[in-house]
């Protein structure tokens, strides 16, 4: 397609200007650019979660009753305690930043364990909570309520999933033979992601729970 | 600020990724942005062929009802004896909707010229995140799979038009897996612009080159910029609505099924319009921002004067952006919305029209008292701003909730969002690729061929898109695959022929332009040489055509705007009426900046 | 089949009523007649945003046109990124059409929502206005009249297929609902329209000015015979109107079916 590659002599990674000077490869400025990135990345999650929040609001406000009587009652328990879980999880992972920042890798890694086995302990909890509403006869063709339930709940537990499984790397890596920068950064995202996910459950706690 | 030391630095060791080497790294999975803007080149053009056949479909059913269709009849309708019936009538709208749009519109527009442009008009090697890059453009290429599929299965394709309303895309009016895959190939070309959309943000906002300031970036690069935070914010609104209605058909939910469908009382249909529209409004910005940009930049370049009060319109998208989200509610007049929320939605929406005048006339003003060099992309560039301006003027009918009482629905609103989506749109891409073949190929495009390409389009579009504007005034209804069955219609038969026999006309000029891009992409053509228009940005300045894979020998540091046209002190110093962005003339230091500020 | 007899008659006499008339055809461009009390308001505003964006359109084309001409390769291109005065002429410009035209339409347009088109409160009140529940579906419009008595969902309630008959001179009310998807009910000779969604209520008026019979379209695409669901809206003088109610409710009352659940679909008249 007429796109010239100029040289034949092997280059060296990042490549070579004309006079024989090497362009580097790792940026500068490459850790405020992977943020501002999350940062928008977030920015579009939060306006798909915005449709779904959204959609549940229209929908309740036009039931002639909410929650419809003979649908089985949401729980206000376990989703509380999971509340708990998510926020203790998020400082674990503030925790570990901070200890990998301060140059002890061994505790950061515990806490990064601690987060990860937080998170997972959140999924397990949010599993619980669907089987006993099924069992109860809440079942997603069951009309908006449960449409509405069962929608905005498992798309977020998928999120949550997503977050784990990079997590769970993660922390394996960091217990094996610790991180080094391209992986903090990597961890540092993944906090971002993490905290986004954790504000979301909040705000379905008491959107969608609560009130 | 940085010392100049700090800038000679940056200048020369901006960093880039390893070039490729195997032939899988270098044309299929490749990083390099300039060779996914030709993968999303080609995908596009290619559907843009397959949605403008299927527009055919729909002139050839109003001109000539009920008649067999020539070529295509045997081959796709054969089972109906090559005539297109209404079931088939249906998926036939539907799909020229959904593929203009989304398949070939969006991937030329933004997926080529966002990819291309970005790093090399603002001076960087390449995007933020070269790898999401190529997995936006095979997430893209998964979406047109899914598309494709839908053909294929029983029942066919989608059928609910392209706007997808609930009930009838639900299973309740549209059984099938036709229609939840398209439903999923949306949802999917979402992920993609989204992916897009974050590069292209962060690109503009991080890997400016030095001096690169906001308002000496090129108006195609404001444009693109703009469209990317649409993008980024409304596009996953479109994925919540697609999200629901797959979640209505494959489990049962009922988010938008209502009537006798509805248990327990069922969802809200006009709840998925909200959704819809709150994505859909600013699609249509996002599908003109670019267009309008690169109309900008080249009449500039054409005219060889700068672009009048550039600011202005820096501003003026900016407010348009702004304001697109707010006037969704223009496409829902008629559902049935409190009074109130009705008249917020008219105010904003005629507001909406202040800062498009303000582009059109700073267009207007740029060529007044120019130079004007008509070139093809000049002639693309001014066919934009007269299609635009007409499809502009025709919806401040449709903004007003009383003339929409008589309009929605008809084709007087087919007319209007054709002049301006498809007509400008394509006008505009057609522009930025007349002007920048030569940057991406090396060669330039044939002018002779190119301006047969222009009168065939511009006279095409008019007389087109006019004759739906007619008809609609006269009352007759969208999407009717007999439109005849009224009586107040039957007196708009001969109309209605007319406007098909030029669509075909239009159809077959399209040609012109393929031949001439083949044969300037593949054949023996000269090569087009660094600057062959002779202008001021970064990518005909500081590379060569076609650029090297990383960009730039030396990042440029630019010193003025973009568009430093006809200035007297160039003249008597360089001897030409240009002078480029990046280009150091010392005796010129102080006037770069008193330009820059104006 | 058990299903009233207004159900069956109504298609038959349409079937032959369009035998023999139909509604006439317009004649090419130009909006269809307009035989309702208030149409002309839209029409106003529709012809007078034509105008003034015709001018628009020609000053501006105007412009170009003398800058092709004059303003070519031979002119030297004058220097200027654009003054205070040329962005001040620019907004002025602006300014003007934002009010002349702008200005004037969403103006007169809360003047024609709040007090003709969206008026259901007060129009609803006036004890002579006709109410008519219409219930879209694919591919029809049933239309139920309340009756002498005055109330939906009784014995004498009139129900017809494709057949809005209307008299003249008397605010019409209609309520509008759809069973299935959403559709649109269309007059294109009183210049409105309004959607039929499942699950909710809308509300359309409309006054008829002559005698005669239009068409009923429908206005939102709704499946594969979208194109076919056409109606008739018949405008009678109000003594054939009253003759024909009460013909109907008659026949309605002796073909009353309590069994028959289909054809009890009508709902309670909403308030507005």
């Amino acid at each position: 397609m007429g796109v010239a590659s100029s040289t034949a002599a092997p280059r060296p990674p990042g490549g070579l200007l004309p006079g024989g000077r090497v362009i580097p490869f790792r940026r500068r400025g490459e850790a405020a650019t992977a943020w501002l990135g999350m940062v928008v990345f977030l920015g579009s999650w939060a306006m798909m979660f915005a449709g779904l929040f959204f959609s549940y609001g229209l929908v309740r406000l036009r039931a002639p009753a909410w929650p419809p009587p003979d649908q089985p009652p949401l729980p206000l328990l376990l989703p509380g305690v999971n509340v708990a879980v998510v926020l203790l999880s998020e400082g674990a992972l503030v925790l570990a930043l901070r200890r990998l920042r301060g140059g002890k890798p061994r505790p950061a890694a515990a806490a990064l364990v601690a987060a990860t086995l937080l998170g997972a302990t959140f999924l397990a909890l949010q599993t619980a909570v669907w089987v006993s509403l099924w069992d109860a006869g809440l079942r997603p063709d069951g009309g908006p309520y449960a449409s509405v339930f069962y929608a905005l709940t498992v798309f977020h537990a998928i999120h949550v999933l997503v977050g784990l499984v990079a997590l769970v790397w993660l922390a394996a890596r960091s217990l094996a033979g610790g991180l080094g920068p391209t992986r903090l950064q990597a961890l540092r995202l993944w906090a971002m992601y993490w905290h986004f996910v954790g504000a979301v459950w909040v705000a379905l706690y008491l959107a969608v729970y609560v009130i | 600020m940085s010392t100049p030391a700090q800038v000679m630095e940056q200048v020369e060791t901006q960093p880039i990724h390893p070039p490729p080497t195997s032939f899988w790294r270098k044309y299929v999975f490749s990083i390099d942005h300039k060779v996914i803007a030709r993968q999303f080149l080609w995908a596009g053009l290619l559907f843009l062929l397959v949605g403008g056949t299927l527009a055919m479909l729909i002139r050839w059913q109003w001109g000539f009802p009920y008649q067999k269709v020539p070529i295509l009849g045997d081959v796709f309708l054969g089972a109906n004896g090559g005539l297109i019936g209404p079931a088939t009538y249906q998926k036939v709208f539907t799909m020229h909707g959904l593929i203009m749009i989304f398949f070939a519109v969006t991937p030329v527009l933004i997926g080529t010229f966002g990819n291309f442009l970005i790093p090399l008009m603002i001076g960087a090697r390449d995007m933020a995140f070269p790898k999401l890059n190529m997995y936006s453009f095979w997430t893209f290429a998964l979406s047109q799979a899914l598309v494709v599929a839908s053909f294929l299965v029983d029942l066919g394709t989608a059928g609910a038009g392209w706007t997808t309303y609930p009930p009838l895309a639900t299973n309740v009016g549209t059984p099938g897996t036709g229609q939840t895959l398209v439903v999923a190939a949306l949802f999917v070309t979402g992920v993609s612009s989204t992916m897009g959309a974050i590069n292209y943000v962060t690109t503009v906002i991080r890997l400016r080159a030095p001096g690169m300031t906001w308002m000496r970036l090129p108006l195609t690069i404001w444009g693109l910029w703009l469209t990317a935070i649409l993008n980024a914010l409304f596009i996953p609104v479109l994925g919540s609505a697609a999200l629901l209605l797959l979640l209505d058909r494959s489990f049962g939910t009922q988010f938008f099924i209502a009537g006798a469908a509805a248990v327990r009382g069922g969802g809200d249909p006009i709840l998925y319009q909200h959704l819809f529209w709150i994505f859909g409004h600013p699609e249509v910005y996002i599908m003109i921002l670019p267009a309008w940009g690169i109309v900008g930049d080249v009449l500039a370049f054409f005219a060889r004067k700068p672009h009048h009060w550039y600011r202005g319109s820096v501003w003026a998208m900016v407010a348009v952006t702004v304001l697109s989200a707010m006037v969704y509610g223009h496409h829902m007049f008629m559902t049935g919305m409190s009074p109130l929320l009705g008249e917020a939605f008219m105010l904003f929406t005629l507001t909406i029209s202040v800062p498009s005048m303000v582009v059109v006339l700073n267009w207007l003003f740029t060529i007044w008292k120019g130079s004007i060099r008509f070139t093809t992309p000049m002639l693309f560039a001014l066919g934009t701003m007269f299609v635009f301006g007409v499809g502009g003027l025709t919806g401040l009918f449709l903004g007003d909730i009383s003339m929409d009482l008589y309009l929605h629905d008809t084709m007087f609103v087919v007319g209007h969002f054709h002049f301006t989506m498809a007509a400008a749109s394509f006008m505009g891409a057609m522009t930025g690729l007349y002007f920048w073949l030569p940057k991406i190929y090396g060669r330039k495009l044939d002018e002779r061929l190119g301006k047969v390409h222009f009168w065939f389009s511009i006279v095409g579009f008019t007389v087109v898109f006019g004759g739906q504007l007619l008809v609609g005034w006269a009352g007759q209804q969208r999407r009717l695959f007999d439109p005849f069955q009224y009586t107040f219609i039957q007196g708009l038969r001969g109309l209605n022929q007319w406007t098909s026999i030029f669509a075909f006309v239009l159809f077959a000029g399209q040609f012109v332009f393929v031949w001439n891009f083949f044969k300037t992409v593949f054949g023996k053509a000269e090569a087009a040489g660094r600057n062959p228009w002779e202008v001021t940005t970064l990518e005909w300045t500081d590379t060569t055509s076609p650029p090297p894979f990383h960009n730039f020998d030396v990042i440029p540091v630019v010193v003025r705007g973009p568009h430093e046209f006809a200035n007297p002190d160039v003249k008597r110093l360089l001897g030409r009426d240009w002078v480029g962005q990046a280009e150091k003339v010392p005796a010129l230091e102080e006037a770069p900046a008193a330009a820059a500020k104006a | 089949m058990r299903r009233a007899r207004p159900l069956l008659a109504a298609p038959l006499a349409l079937a032959a009523r369009q035998a023999l008339a139909a509604p006439l055809p317009e004649s090419g461009f130009g909006m269809p007649r307009d035989v309702s009390a208030d149409g002309h308001l839209v029409d106003w505003l529709i012809h007078y945003t034509l105008v003034a964006a015709t001018i628009i359109f020609v000053v501006v084309l105007a412009v170009m046109i003398w800058s092709f001409a004059r303003h070519g390769r031979g002119h030297l291109a004058e220097y200027t990124h654009g003054s205070k005065a040329s962005a001040g002429v620019l907004l002025g410009a602006i300014g003007f059409i934002a009010v002349a035209v702008d200005g004037n339409l969403f103006y007169r347009t809360l003047v024609d929502m709040n007090e003709v088109f969206w008026n259901f409160g007060a129009l609803e009140k006036d004890p002579a206005a006709v109410r008519i529940e219409v219930n879209a579906h694919q591919w029809a419009w049933l239309a139920r009249y309340p009756g002498p008595d005055g109330k939906f969902g009784t014995e004498d309630d009139i129900v017809t297929l494709d057949d809005i008959r209307v008299p003249v001179g008397v605010p019409v009310v209609i309520q509008l609902a759809s069973t299935d998807v959403i559709h649109s009910l269309y007059l294109p000779n009183f210049r409105v329209k309004r959607d039929a969604v499942p699950g909710m209520v809308n509300w359309l008026t409309f006054k008829a000015s002559e005698p005669g019979e239009y068409e009923i379209g429908c206005a939102q695409h709704c499946g594969p015979n979208h194109y076919k669901m056409r109606g008739v809206l018949t405008v009678l003088t109000p003594e054939r109107y009253r003759e024909w109610v009460e013909t109907m409710s008659r026949d309605a009352r002796r073909a009353y079916d309590p069994e028959d659940k289909e054809a009890h679909w009508a709902w309670d008249w909403r308030s507005y």
